[in-house]
């Protein structure tokens, strides 16, 4: 096991780029060569050394070997895991855009709030927010039509506008709230909110699940309510209670589900 | 600046030259017959030296260019190279950045680009993403197909008013020659129409796309543009269309060439595999090779260029809007829709033609049928249509194919869908490319066609547009399908790519950035009839126009440098 300390010791609030330093591409690395690497800030490049204190401790045989532990306030740092096949990388604070984009596998723990992107075009892998994340976590990016296809994202704060944009397998829980548009244009996968969720959940969802165990302040029209279901069995995973079960989005001619706590949504009963 | 290429072996098929070993010689720009002892010398033993690359039509600058960046961000990812201390940083896959377009044919030894569809009105825009496209020459062909006054002349049986509206519209684009897309079917699209073959009349203008294509046809031969009438067929992507393919090509069988044009043909037929589809449905589709081919094979007026499919995600971007839609409803992925008010309309979608799918694998053997089954390589250009059928970077791939049955055999057996093997004649065709045919279909057979005397071949006086790849052809066993990676590979990056004498690529990478140059046609001799025509349309122009015709012209600043070409239309 090899792990790798990196503590913030000058903040730059130009983004750093971290997309080079993935476990997959720095497990053979020795202190030596991170001190040697140059990190992209904006438009240049800087000694990686004058923003952190690097400590290197054990040997990795690959990068299922390697523990990276970010200290400190990342919040200027871009890229974190993006495309990581395999590893640990640990952010003791908040983290900036695209954490573990495109990531294949591995896991990412963000001890803090993330900036939008997180998991995105995710497919495989486990990613972890203690905190909050913004917009689009899970997503495709822009323009593109394929969206996250596999791995866990687990948050265990609120998340932003348009949860898992065209997401096409994996799996997304958030415990806290939910901004518009959790599930549009899914196509696959599992989405579960603990919390409560602003408005038009599963917008051209086409199909896959979406379950909301606090408040929905508005449905979109094209869900069709199909009964309501006492704890659920969704793929293998078993809800307890009452819940309001919707087919949509009929505007796309989807056969997604939409499963909304009745408790809760007493109002939609 | 004087050069002398030493002891390559030359393929020039326009000057009979096959795989000699020969000294190429160039000074101030132009091929020599001799040098001075101060030439440089650049050794190229035993590499195959070809003329730059000529490509007969492709998609690489233009308002669809534009809105297919903006509408495909995604694909702007694919591709990115960073800058270096000669080029910009590069972006994009089917559609890259101006810049890139412009390296990425220069690596591949290309010299000339035809863009192949200018909406007159959108002819500034036109010029000035040229102007930002480095290293290659282009040709810009414009849009007449669906043009409203063109639709009126034609009409009205007026030749001699559609002559001198063509030939001002010539300069007003600043254009090079005459393309015309599914004629009257995408004005047909104002009215969320299509037409269906040859016959089958606009609504409201009732003129057929058989009057529009023959009636340019004629005024094309009239005027002498050094282009043919350059015509993209009704009916694209069809099942059964190869029968409009054929009707389209003997309209205008009777019509007499000009006598003062290098080029053979009166009519070019584009991206010939879109359009030689058998079957009624996607469900019973077949190939409609056999019978497009047979009848190139018998009849010298025509040529074509094939539009390949190389299996890749591409972007597809026509002017041929209704057909657009239809492929939008197929795929379902996104659209968007261009109108260019009085003189045409344009599509784009994404589009992943996939080898494991029997339609995309059936277009693909029907492309290199094409290929196949055309006997004289003079009338065939090896072309993707870049974007529609492939981006162009993969010119070396279909190469390639060309040369190796065996690895065409490779690919029926295991990489494509049966549909390839089953629904063509593609196994049964084991005819191979070799270097001179490669040469004709890549250079000299294109600059043919367009009617350039001045390159496409490496004789005295042409052009200093040479490509040199590092390649022994005759140490190279190109029919062996293990070295189609190689072919690949070498062609892609050429060890020289010269243009107008500089060196703008050496080992595979970018040396110089020049300016690319706009050719456009001048027509003498047709002035006061022009002027008549002007004055005749511009009460329609200035009502229906949303620019004014001030601002509607092209202006000189906006193609320089250019060649112009003087006709002389009275010949």
């Amino acid at each position: 096991m090899k792990t790798i300390t990196l503590t913030l010791k000058k903040f730059s609030s130009i983004a750093l780029e971290f997309d080079e330093l993935k476990p997959d591409d720095i497990y053979t690395w020795s202190k030596k060569d991170f001190e040697k690497y140059q990190v992209p800030v904006g438009n240049t490049r800087f000694p990686l050394s004058n923003y952190f204190d690097i400590e290197v401790e054990g040997e990795a045989e690959g990068p299922e070997d390697v523990k990276m532990i970010l200290d400190g306030d990342m919040g200027r740092v871009k890229y974190i895991g993006c495309g990581m096949t395999a590893g640990e990388i640990i952010v003791n604070g908040d983290a900036d855009l695209h954490v573990g984009a495109e990531m294949e596998g591995g896991s990412i723990k963000i001890n803090g709030n993330a900036e939008s992107y997180v998991g995105r075009e995710m497919r495989g892998g486990n990613i972890e927010v203690m905190g909050d994340v913004k917009e689009y976590c899970g997503t495709s990016y822009i323009g593109e039509w394929r969206g996250m296809s596999g791995g866990v994202i687990k948050v265990h704060g609120n998340a932003g506008k348009q949860l898992a944009d065209c997401m096409s397998g994996g799996e997304i829980y958030v415990d806290g709230s939910c901004d518009i548009l959790a599930g549009i244009h899914m196509t696959k996968g599992y989405i579960e909110i603990g919390g409560d969720v602003t408005r038009w959940p599963g917008g051209q969802m086409k199909n896959g699940n979406i379950v909301i165990k606090g408040k929905l302040s508005s449905l979109l029209e094209g869900f069709n309510p199909d009964g309501i279901i006492e704890n659920p069995d969704i793929d293998g995973k078993q809800l307890t209670g009452k819940y309001i079960k919707y087919i949509g989005d009929i505007g796309v001619n989807g056969k997604g589900t939409l499963w909304l706590n009745a408790e809760k949504n007493r109002d939609l009963l | 600046m004087e050069y002398i290429l030493k002891n390559g072996i030359v393929y020039d098929p326009t000057n009979n030259v096959t795989g000699e070993k020969k000294d190429v010689m160039i000074k101030d720009g132009k091929i020599v017959g001799n040098v001075s002892s101060d030439a440089k010398v650049l050794d190229v033993t035993d590499k195959l030296v070809m003329a730059a690359g000529v490509d007969v039509h492709a998609h690489i600058a233009g308002p669809k260019l534009c809105v297919g960046r903006l509408y495909r961000p995604e694909d702007e990812r694919r591709g990115v190279v960073a800058k270096t201390d000669i080029t910009r940083a590069e972006t994009g896959f089917s559609i890259p950045s101006c810049s890139a377009t412009g390296y990425r044919y220069s690596r591949m030894g290309y010299g000339t680009v035809t863009e192949a569809a200018v909406p007159p009105l959108e002819a500034k825009h036109t010029h000035e993403e040229i102007m930002s496209i480095p290293n290659i020459d282009v040709t810009p062909l414009l849009l007449f197909g669906n043009n409203w006054f063109v639709l009126q002349y034609v009409k009205e049986g007026n030749l001699e008013d559609l002559a001198a509206f063509v030939a001002a519209w010539l300069k007003i684009a600043k254009c090079y020659g005459m393309k015309v897309v599914n004629p009257c079917g995408s004005e047909a699209w104002g009215w969320g129409m299509n037409v269906h073959g040859v016959d089958d009349p606009a609504p409201y203008w009732d003129v057929t796309g058989r009057d529009v294509v023959r009636a340019l046809t004629q005024v094309n031969e009239m005027l002498g543009l050094p282009h043919s009438m350059h015509v993209h067929p009704n009916d694209l992507g069809h099942p059964g269309n190869y029968q409009t393919t054929i009707d389209t090509m003997d309209a205008v069988k009777d019509i007499e060439k000009n006598p003062s044009v290098i080029r053979n043909q009166t009519l070019h037929c584009t991206h010939l595999q879109f359009h030689s589809y058998g079957g009624t449905s996607w469900r019973d589709a077949n190939s409609g090779a056999e019978p497009v081919a047979d009848y190139i094979n018998k009849n010298k007026h025509v040529t074509c260029d094939i539009g390949q499919i190389t299996l890749d995600e591409t972007t597809t971007m026509t002017a041929d809007a209704p057909m657009e839609y239809d492929l939008y409803k197929l795929s379902g992925l996104k659209w968007a829709n261009k109108d260019i008010e009085l003189e045409t309309a344009a599509g784009l979608i994404p589009i992943i033609y996939s080898p494991k799918a029997p339609v995309n694998s059936l277009q693909w053997a029907i492309g290199l049928e094409l290929f196949l089954m055309i006997n004289d390589p003079w009338q065939v250009v090896l072309t993707t249509d870049s974007p529609n059928a492939g981006p162009f970077i993969r010119y070396p791939r279909i190469i390639s194919w060309l040369m190796s049955s065996d690895r065409r055999t490779e690919m029926l057996e295991g990489e494509v869908h049966k549909w390839a093997s089953k629904r063509t004649a593609l196994p049964t065709l084991d005819r191979v490319y070799d270097w001179n045919e490669i040469a004709t279909v890549t250079r000299s057979a294109p600059a043919k066609i367009l009617g350039l005397e001045d390159r496409g071949h490496l004789g005295v006086g042409a052009n200093a547009d040479v490509a040199v790849y590092d390649l022994e052809p005759e140490n190279f066993d190109a029919t062996k399908a293990a070295n189609a990676a190689v072919i690949e590979d070498v062609l892609g990056r050429a060890l020289y790519t010269i243009k107008d004498g500089d060196v703008v690529v050496k080992d595979g990478k970018i040396s110089k950035v020049v300016k690319s140059r706009h050719l456009w046609s001048n027509v003498q001799g047709f002035e006061e009839q022009e002027k008549k025509v002007l004055e005749n349309i511009m009460p329609m122009f200035n009502r229906y126009y949303t620019v004014k015709f001030e601002n509607y012209k092209v202006h000189d600043h906006y193609i320089d440098p250019s060649i112009e070409f003087k006709i002389d239309a009275s010949k």
